[in-house]
């Protein structure tokens, strides 16, 4: 009796670790509005106190969609993340984007976060496709 | 003893990974995004009511071009990015979270004198 029970207290510990992975592609829709919103922080930690400048945008652009793509990782769930962003300057032209997607409508989803200050116009898509297990 | 009367064997054909003709190789789309750029946009002019048709109707052609090229098992994004040329400058970059063996993307500019455009298509597996 006494070996008996240090056993199962140890089976039990095992098994709600591995319940921790298991991802619930039961309901799996993306969420639009959280990746929304990281985008925002990420657009806004970079671009907001800067002027346009031709020598860094470069490295504007990179940095933005590297932290949202890393941001969007780290929230867990199985999708497959492209993560766009151009940077404008103000000159009054104009700029029109469309995408087209071929996926799944149920599981997979975009986003798009527009965002300029008083030199620059910004604009991020995300788009996830699922991973089905 | 007679022998067990059992299903014929069959070979599992599911792929789990494209065979290479059937991955999403950029140098093949890109010629089918330049030519269908090309035919569209040849002597197009800039013109704030039509160009946002004009970049639907270019995104959808595009998918469709690309289902036909025969890219099964994949599922497809195609972006499509018109600007009007006055001398501004642009910036463009994305970055993805993918399988790298089996996914990929590529990408096709085409300018005139009034317009520019940037298409960049990207292909996931679907597993």
């Amino acid at each position: 009796a006494g070996e008996a029970e240090p056993r199962r207290a140890q089976s039990r510990r095992r098994s709600r670790a591995m319940e921790e992975f298991h991802p619930h592609n039961d309901e799996m829709t993306f969420n639009a509005e959280e990746a929304h919103n990281i985008v925002k922080e990420c657009i806004e930690g970079i671009l907001s106190k800067v002027d346009y400048n031709h020598n860094k945008v470069n490295q504007w652009t990179a940095t933005i969609v590297e932290q949202s793509l890393t941001h969007l990782v780290k929230l867990g769930k199985t999708y497959k993340y492209i993560v766009t962003c151009a940077v404008m300057q103000k000159s009054g032209a104009g700029l029109h984007t469309a995408s087209s997607c071929f996926w799944d409508t149920t599981t997979d989803g975009t986003c798009t976060v527009r965002w300029e200050n008083r030199t620059m116009n910004c604009i991020v898509n995300v788009f996830a496709i699922a991973v089905v297990l | 003893m007679a022998e067990p009367v059992g299903r014929p064997s069959h070979e599992n054909s599911y792929s789990l990974r494209p065979a290479f003709q059937h991955k999403f190789r950029s140098s093949a789309v890109k010629e089918c995004i330049h030519a269908i750029l090309k035919e569209n946009l040849a002597n197009v002019q800039y013109n704030p009511e039509e160009t946002p048709e004009l970049t639907r109707f270019l995104s959808e052609t595009i998918k469709d071009g690309l289902k036909a090229e025969g890219f099964h098992r994949y599922k497809m994004v195609v972006q499509v990015v018109i600007g009007e040329q006055r001398g501004e400058g642009v910036n463009m970059a994305a970055r993805c979270f993918w399988d790298a063996d089996t996914d990929s993307y590529a990408q096709d500019v085409f300018m005139n004198d009034s317009l520019f455009c940037v298409v960049a298509a990207f292909g996931c597996f679907y597993y």
